[in-house]
Order: structure tokens, then C-alpha cells, then sequence
């Protein structure tokens, strides 16, 4: 018989009269990995507090270990022993890996730390799971890998029974992606269970027993063990599978012929080869990174911050330019990781966001402000004319995705860099980012995308570059999609053409 | 104008009174404090002054605020249409003796084997739609049997044999709990009728663990649980569907519960259906389950949850997930009790 590890009866939680979670009902057993997938990210961050706080509940009940620890009628203690690892970490920088799980533990009553003794006590797990990593490393020298598997030890050493993973696979490279399913189904096979929330079916699919799909706060679905197959989720995904493949059936009658936009090579330290790659003008080229530290040096490259030094150059036609000069040229645009927070400034307002990067373009745009009307009165009936009085904290997360795409359209570059564009957005967003970078490749921009997880990018692109640390880089053109090694998010496509 | 309006109520006044009280303590602590200042007042004084508000106020807060609100809380979900809650702390806070014991006859009416009887009734209402004697309809059918054997005629034998197990266990087994095994042989002997209408257009298949399934089909669950499920997985859900409908009842049993799962792969529900049907089976859904049409599938599900409720208690009963074109599961959860002798409120069903 089972034990259950954790159940949500009927829970509906309201905040300033906004129900964000309704008849949420789920259990997770003993030993299971259960994933969940948002279609929209109503509710998750009251799901997640609602996990590791005791919030009043205005119905419905919360068990753990089969006990009540939470109802309607109040609850009888503040916090749960359930472990959550998002984007940002709880470790304390500044303490050694050693000290964040051991000394800082609930119940932990020892006044002389003896370091040797947390290190040989730390060894053990580690060792169990085949990880090496020092007990003396600091918390803030750990890669995102390193310290989500801390995080996951912290959790076990603590023991709580249940430790939940929020989007891990966007923090991670593929081959960490591997490693860490390894060590989750170490841990469950030890009796320990896993919420693992991710937004591709794809990847939940390798590493779960059972998925809940939900949607605007309310549970529309747990698949059982014997419905955890790719072809289960078509038809949930309805609209965005039918936008994707209108998408390739147009490209499939005239494939993107354009002229050659930009040459890049770029000599990075952890790859046994310099990275080289040509893209031409409106075609779709996707770099996948395999390992993390590659990825966090190309990073550097694109966003010119100098942490280490690096050599490459660009050639755009026949111009040659510095890589350290992509970000000061207009013909180059980047699109951050999580644009919405990172590339738009709160204290500007919607035109001056909108004409950030125009001055190159049109050189008296903050001069003039009939350049400004003019590109109000073309754009309003896009993005409509009310956005252009509202602040940027006002806007909806579709308008900022909008605002920051519609920028680098104004801004007119060759070749746009995107960093995981799909990274931290529900699937609404992801529908509306496809869109948006779709709108670029029309107009002939070319389109670099950098992503450590494939996500939705497969669906674009036209190349796909993997690069591996130490390893030769390797190029698959779209008809050899349906070949690739892995399973990706809208791989199917290219494999039942392939049939 | 409101606040004024709300003085009508006792508990106002009670929770004003306090907080004069309060305001007049905190205005002589800070008037011995100026008299302090002055050196015509004692420290010892004040710090007494300091111990009896914070203590009234704690006393105060504790002991009146909070099961006052408790208590306000479990009205109004039982204004919403909700059961009352049984719970210790909850009898904490009632307002005053009288008050309790209207509440008490409350529940006891609510609780009352009259009350389940009527739910239960209503469910073998569903099945029959009309009462008929008992005997009549068995011996009527044991003739039609024997008319068909001796015409050769064995699927209308095999079917009316079906047909009459089906009815002398929702009439006549007088039990209100029974074992799951018995149960899940009634959702079969069901299923086999509707596979005469529907052939092999119809699937049924049952999921367990096989280490567990000794400790299911032992467990006591209501009279009547699945079938009406079963029912309405058949006519709202797989009979719409073009091709083969498949049903599934899985079972999975844990320390303290006993779960079941009831899916068909289906037309499923709209989701404002699904919202309206979940909402209902979260509250106390008898008035409203009178009058729902039956074309809506949503009285045999009400019907159910009303009884798991009265038997077992608010925190166990049903949950439904659809999506449109996909299916419908309905998940059930009740106590897992291997004898009547272990359920709380054992005198509903007598």
C-alpha cells in the first residue's frame, strides 16, 4: 500500500477577492514524481506559497502525510517541511555548501561547527548520487546546476518528504537536464516524491509518473501513468499546433533564400573549437547550448559584459566588426532572457521605450515630436492606442512582449540575437513570443536564437547549431529535424513528415 | 450610515465595548506615564497598567475575537449551502447555550437517517424511475428467461438474467455500505446490459495495483457509488462519442484513503459546465440537486457526494475533470474502512 506524501482536497484560495486557485484537488504518493504543466501562470505563485505556507484557505483541505495541515477552518502551523527550488536561490551566500545544509537546518543545535565533520558528513549523499562538488564551496560560486542540486540535498538532509522544482529545465543545459532526472529518480526510488512544474510535456514526460494540466488556477487534468505519451497533449495544445503548422507548411512551398546577413566566429574558452556560423537574412538559426558554462560565455558575447576576456569577430556583408561592438551597432539587436523585466525601464514612458533604439535610425526622433505622433498614429492600431497612456507597470505581460519585439521591428537590425525567448513564459505568452518572433523573420530579419533548452524554438527554426563542451559543433539543417537524438518540444512535426 | 445599521447586532457592541475598554486602559497608561514625567507617579504602576491591557487584549483578542470569527465563518459557509462542519474547537464558539443547542438540533436533522434515506432513496429512484414490487418484477423476469432458453434465444436469456441481478441489488440489498468487490460486480452486471445496446462500441476496463487489490475490495464504500457514475460516463460522455468509448474504474488505495477514478474518453464538459458542477459538489447540494434536469448528468453526482458527505464527512467526496473533446474523469475519495464499525457517524445508517 502507498503512503501519500501530499493532497490538496477541493482547495480554493482567494487574494483581495481574486480566486487564484479553484477546486484544486491532487495527491502525490510515496516514491512519485508528479509534473505539472501551466497553460498559464494564474495561480502558480500562490500554488507555490500555499506549498510552503499555511495562507487561509477560504475551502477545501491540505494534507501531509495524511494528516490535515491546512483546511478553511484555519491551520496549525505557519510553514510545511516541503522543499521549493525556483529561479532564485535560498541558499546564504557567503556560507559553504556544507554549512547552507547542515548548519542551517531546522533543529540544528551544535555551538563549535567543526567544517570537517559537515564535510565528511556531506560526502555520503554526494557520493550517492555521483556529483562532485566540494562541501567548502561557497554558495555564490556554485553553478545553477550545482545549486540546485544543493538545494534538492538540503531538502533531504531537512527531511522533507517532498521537495518541488519550478521550471529547472530553463536554468539548465541538457546534459545538467539528464543528470538531475538521474538524481530525482535516485531519490524517489528512497521514498522522496517531486512536484516538477515545467511548461513542455516533452520534458516532463521523461522523468514523471503522473502530469496535472491546469489552467487559470483550476486542475483540468491529471494523466495517469498509462496517458503520459507525447500524442496525449495535442490536442490540449490545439491553436498553438495548428499556427505551428500553417507556419512550416508555408515555409515547406518557398524556404527563406535570402541573401548572407552576418558571419560570426567567436573563440570560446570551454569549447574545443571556435564557434562559427553564418545566418542569412530572414532565416531562423537556434545555437543550442549543452553545457552551462559555454552558454554563460556566449552570453557575455552578446550582451558585451566583459567577466572574461574573449576574442571573435562579426562580419556583417562585408563590414568587419569586433564582437565587443555588437551591442553599441544597430544592425545588431539582443533580446534578453525574460525581456519583459530586463530590456524595458519603468520610469520611461511607452513611446520612449517604444523609440529607444531609434536614434540611430531616425537621429532627431527625441527632438521632434511629429516623429513620435507618426510612429503613435502607424502603431496604434497594432498595439493599440490606449498602451501609449499607460505606464509600464500597467501594462499586461502580452503588451510588454509586444513593446519590447515592436521596438527592435522600429529599430530595423539585420540579425537579431534572442536569449531563450521562450524562457519563464505560460503557453498563452509562448503562442504570443512565436507570433512576435515570426513577425521578424517575415520582414526579413535574421534571427539567432541562443537557448540551452529547446522549448518551443524548433518550431522556427530552420538550423539548429548544438555546441558541447570540448566537442566539435554540430549542424542539423530542418530536414533532418525529424532525426534528431533528443526529445523535443514540436519534434513530432518534423517526424510525421519524415514518415 | 453601515456602521450604524451594524450596531443593531450584539456582537458589535460586545467587540465596541472592548475596544473602549482598550482605548480607556492605553489613555491611563499614557496619562501615568506625563505623571511620571512630573515624579507624582511609579513605575511599578505603570508597568502594571502595561501587564493588564496587554492581557485584557490578549484575553479579548483570543478568547472572544477569534472564535467569534470562527464561528461567523462556519455560518456562512452554511448559509452558502455547505454541511456544518463537526469539530472540536468549532463547539468553542458558539454564542451562548441556546444558541448551541439550536445548532446541535440542526445538525442533528441534517445527520439524520431520515435525510439519508431520502438521498438514497433518490438514487434508487434514478435506477428504476418508477417503484415497482420487487417480486412481480423478478418473477416476470425469471419467466421472460425461461421463455428465451427454451426458444433458444441466449443473449435475451444472458440479458434479462443481467437485468434482474442489476435490480436486486439496487432494491433489494437493504445495506447502505457495501464492499467495493460487490459494488464493482453491480458496475459489471451494468455494464453488460448497456453492451447489448452498444456492442463493441463500448469498453470497459478496470485498473488496480495487484499487491493492493485484496485490501480494495474489502473496503466499505456507500450502496450505489459507481454505477450512477458509470451511467452518466455512458450517456453524457461515450454515447455522443463517434467510434469506441472506453470507461475505466481504477482504484488506489493509500494508508487512510481509498481512491477511485471513474474516466471516459468521451465528448467531456465545457468548462463553464465543469466549474458549475464542481461548485455544486462542494457544497451541500441537496436542495439544488431536486432540481436540476437530469438531461444535465448532474443529480446522480450530487446524489453521490451528498451521501459520502452524511457518511463520512465534508473532507472526503468527489472532483470532476473534463476537458471539452477529451474525456471526463470523476475521482472519488473516501475513508478506507474495512467495517461499518469504523465510520464516525455509524448512526446515519441505521
Amino acid at each position: 500500500m502507498r503512503k501519500e506524501v501530499f493532497r490538496m482536497e477541493r482547495v480554493t484560495y482567494k487574494e483581495q477577492g481574486i480566486t487564484l486557485l479553484e477546486d484544486f484537488n491532487f495527491n502525490v504518493l510515496e516514491g512519485e514524481i508528479m509534473g505539472f504543466i501551466p497553460f498559464n501562470s494564474h495561480g502558480m505563485a500562490s500554488f507555490l506559497r500555499l506549498l510552503k505556507t499555511n495562507l487561509p484557505l477560504d475551502d477545501g483541505y491540505i494534507y501531509y502525510h495524511e494528516e490535515i495541515i491546512n483546511s478553511w477552518k484555519g491551520a496549525k502551523q505557519n510553514s510545511n517541511r516541503i522543499t521549493v527550488i525556483q529561479d532564485k536561490t535560498c541558499l546564504v551566500k557567503g556560507m559553504t555548501v556544507a554549512d547552507n545544509i547542515f548548519v542551517l537546518r531546522q533543529g540544528f543545535k551544535q555551538h563549535i561547527i567543526k567544517p570537517s565533520v559537515l564535510n565528511a558528513q556531506l560526502e555520503p549523499f554526494l557520493k550517492d548520487i555521483d556529483m562532485d562538488l566540494l562541501g567548502e564551496a561557497y554558495a555564490e560560486k556554485l553553478t545553477i546546476f550545482e545549486r540546485v542540486v544543493v538545494e534538492i540535498l538540503k531538502g533531504i538532509v531537512a527531511g522533507h518528504k517532498l521537495i518541488v522544482l519550478c521550471e529547472i529545465s530553463t536554468l539548465i543545459s541538457g546534459n545538467e537536464l539528464k543528470k538531475l532526472h538521474k538524481i530525482m529518480r535516485h531519490y524517489a526510488k528512497q521514498g522522496h516524491s517531486f512536484i516538477y512544474i515545467g511548461s513542455h510535456f516533452e520534458d516532463i514526460i521523461q522523468v514523471c509518473n503522473r502530469a496535472v494540466l491546469l489552467s487559470n488556477g483550476r486542475i483540468e487534468k491529471i494523466l495517469q501513468p498509462r496517458e503520459m505519451y507525447v500524442d496525449n497533449l495535442f490536442s490540449l495544445t490545439k491553436d498553438y499546433d495548428k499556427l505551428v503548422r500553417g507556419y512550416l507548411e508555408n515555409k515547406k512551398a518557398g524556404s527563406p533564400k535570402g541573401k548572407l546577413v552576418c558571419k560570426l566566429y567567436a573563440e570560446i574558452n570551454s569549447m574545443k573549437e571556435p564557434l562559427e556560423f553564418v545566418v542569412i537574412s530572414g532565416e531562423c538559426l537556434v545555437i543550442q547550448s549543452l553545457d552551462n558554462q559555454i552558454y554563460h560565455e556566449l552570453l557575455q558575447i552578446l550582451t558585451n559584459s566583459r567577466e572574461t576576456a574573449f576574442y571573435g569577430n562579426a562580419w556583417l556583408g562585408d563590414k568587419e566588426f569586433r564582437l565587443q561592438e555588437l551591442n553599441t551597432n544597430r544592425n545588431f539587436a539582443v533580446i534578453q532572457e525574460m525581456p519583459t523585466k530586463t530590456m524595458l525601464f519603468t520610469e520611461l514612458s511607452y513611446m520612449d521605450n517604444l523609440c529607444f533604439n531609434l536614434d540611430k535610425r531616425m537621429r532627431s526622433v527625441w527632438a521632434r515630436g511629429n516623429i513620435r505622433r507618426s510612429i503613435r498614429t502607424e502603431y496604434a492600431p497594432i498595439l493599440g492606442d490606449e498602451v501609449f497612456n499607460m505606464t509600464i507597470e500597467e501594462l499586461s505581460e502580452g503588451q510588454k512582449y509586444q513593446l519590447v519585439y515592436t521596438r527592435i521591428l522600429l529599430q530595423k537590425p539585420k540579425i537579431v540575437f534572442c536569449i531563450q525567448p521562450f524562457k519563464g513564459a505560460d503557453m498563452k505568452h509562448r503562442m504570443y513570443i512565436w507570433e512576435l518572433l515570426e513577425k521578424l523573420l517575415e520582414k526579413g530579419i535574421a534571427v539567432v536564437i541562443l537557448a540551452v533548452n529547446l522549448a518551443d524554438t524548433l518550431s522556427l527554426a530552420d538550423r539548429l547549431i548544438c555546441i558541447d563542451k570540448n566537442k566539435e559543433q554540430i549542424e542539423y539543417l530542418q530536414e533532418e529535424f525529424a532525426a534528431l537524438p533528443m526529445l523535443a518540444p514540436w519534434l513530432y512535426l518534423y517526424r510525421e513528415d519524415s514518415v | 450610515m453601515k456602521k450604524l445599521k451594524n450596531f443593531r447586532y450584539i456582537s458589535y457592541r460586545v467587540f465596541a465595548l472592548g475596544v473602549c475598554v482598550l482605548l480607556f486602559l492605553l489613555v491611563l497608561t499614557v496619562y501615568q506615564i506625563v505623571l511620571l514625567l512630573q515624579g507624582e507617579a511609579t513605575l511599578g504602576a505603570i508597568l502594571l497598567l502595561v501587564i493588564v491591557s496587554n492581557l485584557f487584549a490578549g484575553i479579548f483578542w483570543w478568547q472572544i475575537v477569534i472564535p467569534y470569527h470562527r464561528s461567523e465563518k462556519v455560518m456562512k459557509r452554511f448559509l452558502d449551502g455547505y454541511t456544518l462542519a463537526e469539530d472540536k474547537e468549532l463547539s468553542m464558539s458558539f454564542l451562548s447555550p441556546a444558541t448551541h443547542k439550536e445548532l446541535q438540533r440542526l445538525e442533528e436533522i441534517l445527520h439524520s437517517p431520515q435525510m439519508f434515506d431520502l438521498n438514497k432513496r433518490q438514487a434508487q429512484y434514478l435506477a428504476l424511475q418508477n417503484q415497482i414490487n420487487p417480486h412481480f418484477l423478478y418473477n416476470t423476469l425469471e419467466s421472460i428467461r425461461s421463455e428465451a432458453l427454451i426458444a433458444g434465444l441466449e443473449s435475451v436469456a444472458d440479458m434479462t438474467e443481467a437485468l434482474a441481478t442489476f435490480f436486486r441489488y439496487t432494491i433489494s440489498k437493504v445495506e447502505n455500505l457495501v464492499s467495493v468487490e460487490e459494488e464493482l460486480e453491480n458496475c459489471k452486471t451494468y455494464f453488460r446490459i448497456q453492451q447489448y445496446r452498444f456492442g463493441n462500441r463500448l469498453q470497459l476496463h478496470i485498473d488496480y495495483e495487484e499487491e493492493e487489490w485484496q485490501e480494495i475490495i474489502h473496503c466499505r464504500i456507500p450502496k450505489l457509488t459507481l454505477q450512477p457514475i458509470l451511467e452518466n460516463s455512458i450517456i453524457h460522455g461515450t454515447e455522443l462519442k463517434i467510434g469506441t468509448g472506453n470507461l475505466r474504474i481504477q482504484f488506489e488505495r493509500t494508508e487512510k484513503r481509498l481512491i477511485i477514478r471513474i474516466s471516459d474518453d468521451g465528448i467531456g464538459m465545457e468548462e463553464q459546465t465543469l466549474l458549475e458542477l464542481n461548485r455544486r459538489l462542494r457544497k451541500d447540494s441537496s436542495k439544488v440537486s431536486y432540481q436540476q434536469s437530469e438531461t444535465k448528468g448532474g443529480i446522480a453526482l450530487a446524489n453521490v457526494n451528498n451521501r459520502i458527505h452524511l457518511i463520512f464527512g465534508e473532507e472526503y467526496g468527489m472532483h470532476v475533470y473534463s476537458i471539452q473533446g477529451e474525456g471526463t474523469d470523476v475521482e472519488i475519495t473516501i475513508p478506507a474502512v474495512m467495517s461499518d464499525r469504523e465510520i464516525k457517524n455509524r448512526g446515519i445508517l441505521q
